[in-house]
């Protein structure tokens, strides 16, 4: 089971990426968690999260959070932009899954 | 000086003050759209009168409930901010937030001026035991802003500290220690700002209201209600989009105290029935400026629709349309993409910047009437101007005018991004 948290401001464009990559995941007979959080409520989930991926808008948030996230196995990425835009959720997916099994 | 740049602006995005005073905002929102609606309730039937020359008003009973509800929210705003900024900066200390919020209030509590002077026809008569509204609504904010932080910040650092905790022998039960441990900060917080404050009253013979207003407040709220004010404002918040980073998100810890004073100012009015003073308020900017979403992209949108062409901007219009009717536009910005982009850059800051112009002079001609109210950003276009001014036809007009200025503004830069885009279309297809 991963789980993965998207994040941006209000949480609400991550929101449909995070469905499109649920969806994608179903299909692909991956068990994942797949969620989006506005930043002001992400710090309530940093104990039972595996990778956190920031919408590109907020990229700025990354040191914030890996400092947040230190001493705990969560990985942090910032969202390629392009599949961001296409809101492409097979491929976050894909590389949020790499990112997990790093 | 890219990197320069996304440094400067990360720093102010993630800085923890200004985080802590935009996060305290948005937690307040729905109170503030409550109050703001309420209170339009309440004035409807003055504004009925107003336009149709009649005499209607609400049962007593009735206008009794919705004025309490607006003392309730709008004119306690600086209670709930103080409350809800020292709430947010202790989370982010992962801090008691709590215990920081109930400090915060007491200390701003304890500097408030506890005596009230009324003219009456016998002079002016004093009466202690009494706060004035000025310190519990929008004149207070800055005040309470600066308790909020400072309270917080001196209780999260002494709970932090070793030598603040009170030893308790090893016979005496753990939880009794605990019981205390918050006691000796939480003092020392309270105790040191009321002094502080206190004694600068003593030596100035000015109190820190009297002080945050002159050389503060006043002049920021004069500048804040100007058109140059409102251009600086949303040019910058498409500087940033440009590259790819939240603007509004960024500036928000700068932006929102005013914008809340400015529509506090305005509810006010409306709850007491007097012209409307502001026009520059964050319902103007959410309802007019940004439709579909920064750059006012409800305009690109209908561009591309007209003579887009190109399959990437066909298949991205469709994905985008039903987001941009709340104003969410991140899939248009980075799939597009805008970011970055030098044709579609420019037309991005421009088209925001002219509807910006034209809803500053119709309300500032009084061709439509200001905004009243508090609305939740994602609240699609025609039904935002509609609740932003409570129900002004005229609003609608207005933001008709602005999507069509800005569909004119973006058509000749889709045009040629749109060949350009078709172009590497053609030039993969015969590639592959």
């Amino acid at each position: 089971m991963t789980r993965i948290m998207l994040l941006c401001s209000a949480g609400m464009s991550t929101s449909m990426l995070a469905k499109k990559m649920q969806a994608s995941a179903e299909a692909g007979g991956c068990e994942c968690r797949i969620w989006a959080s506005s930043e002001a409520e992400s710090k309530r989930y940093l104990d039972d999260v595996d990778v956190i991926l920031l919408g590109p808008q907020v990229r700025y948030l990354k040191a914030r959070i890996e400092k947040a996230v230190h001493g705990r196995s969560v990985r942090v990425d910032v969202i390629d932009t392009r599949s961001y835009g296409m809101m492409d959720g097979a491929q976050v997916l894909q590389s949020a899954l790499r990112l997990a099994s790093d | 000086m890219l990197d320069k740049f996304m440094d400067v602006s990360g720093r102010i995005g993630s800085q923890r003050h200004l985080a802590a005073v935009r996060d305290g905002f948005i937690s307040l929102m729905p109170l503030m759209i409550l109050g703001s609606f309420v209170t339009l309730i309440g004035a409807i039937p003055s504004i009925i009168n107003a336009m149709a020359g009649t005499e209607l008003a609400l049962p007593g009973w009735f206008s009794n409930i919705t004025g309490m509800v607006w003392w309730g929210t709008f004119d306690m705003i600086t209670l709930l901010v103080v409350f809800s900024i020292a709430y947010n900066l202790a989370k982010f200390y992962e801090a008691d937030q709590l215990a920081a919020s109930l400090v915060s209030m007491a200390a701003y509590l304890s500097i408030v001026p506890q005596t009230i002077t009324v003219d009456s026809e016998a002079g002016a008569v004093s009466a202690w035991g009494n706060m004035s509204r000025q310190y519990t609504n929008a004149n207070g904010m800055f005040v309470g802003i600066i308790v909020a932080l400072l309270a917080t910040e001196i209780f999260v650092r002494l709970m932090r500290s070793e030598r603040m905790k009170i030893r308790m022998p090893a016979s005496v039960p753990p939880a009794v220690g605990r019981s205390f441990s918050a006691l000796l900060p939480g003092g020392v917080a309270v105790l040191s700002l009321t002094a502080f404050f206190s004694l600068l009253e003593y030596f100035s013979g000015y109190s820190i209201f009297q002080l945050i207003t002159r050389f503060l407040s006043a002049p920021l709220q004069g500048a804040a209600d100007t058109l140059a004010w409102a251009l600086v404002m949303v040019f910058l918040v498409h500087l940033f989009w440009f590259f790819g980073l939240h603007g509004t998100n960024i500036l928000g810890g700068i932006i929102e105290p005013l914008f809340l004073v400015m529509m506090a100012a305005n509810v006010d009015a409306l709850m007491n029935g007097q012209p409307i003073p502001h026009i520059v308020t964050k319902t103007f900017m959410d309802a007019f400026v940004y439709m579909g979403g920064a750059g006012t992209v409800v305009g690109l949108m209908l561009a591309v629709l007209i003579v887009g062409r190109s399959r990437q901007y066909r298949t991205l219009a469709k994905l985008a349309v039903a987001p941009a009717f709340f104003n969410i536009n991140e899939s248009v910005l980075f799939g597009m993409p805008i970011v970055l982009n030098p044709v579609l850059g420019v037309p991005f800051v421009a088209a925001p910047m002219a509807a910006t112009v034209i809803s500053y002079f119709a309300f500032a001609w009084g061709l439509v009437p200001r905004t009243i109210t508090v609305i939740p950003w994602a609240t699609p276009p025609i039904l935002s101007g509609l609740l932003a001014t409570g129900g002004a036809w005229q609003a609608v007009v207005l933001q008709l005018v602005n999507m069509a200025v800005s569909v004119v503004i973006y058509l000749p830069f889709v045009r040629v991004a749109d060949r350009m885009e078709r172009r590497k279309e053609a030039q993969a297809a015969q590639t592959a």
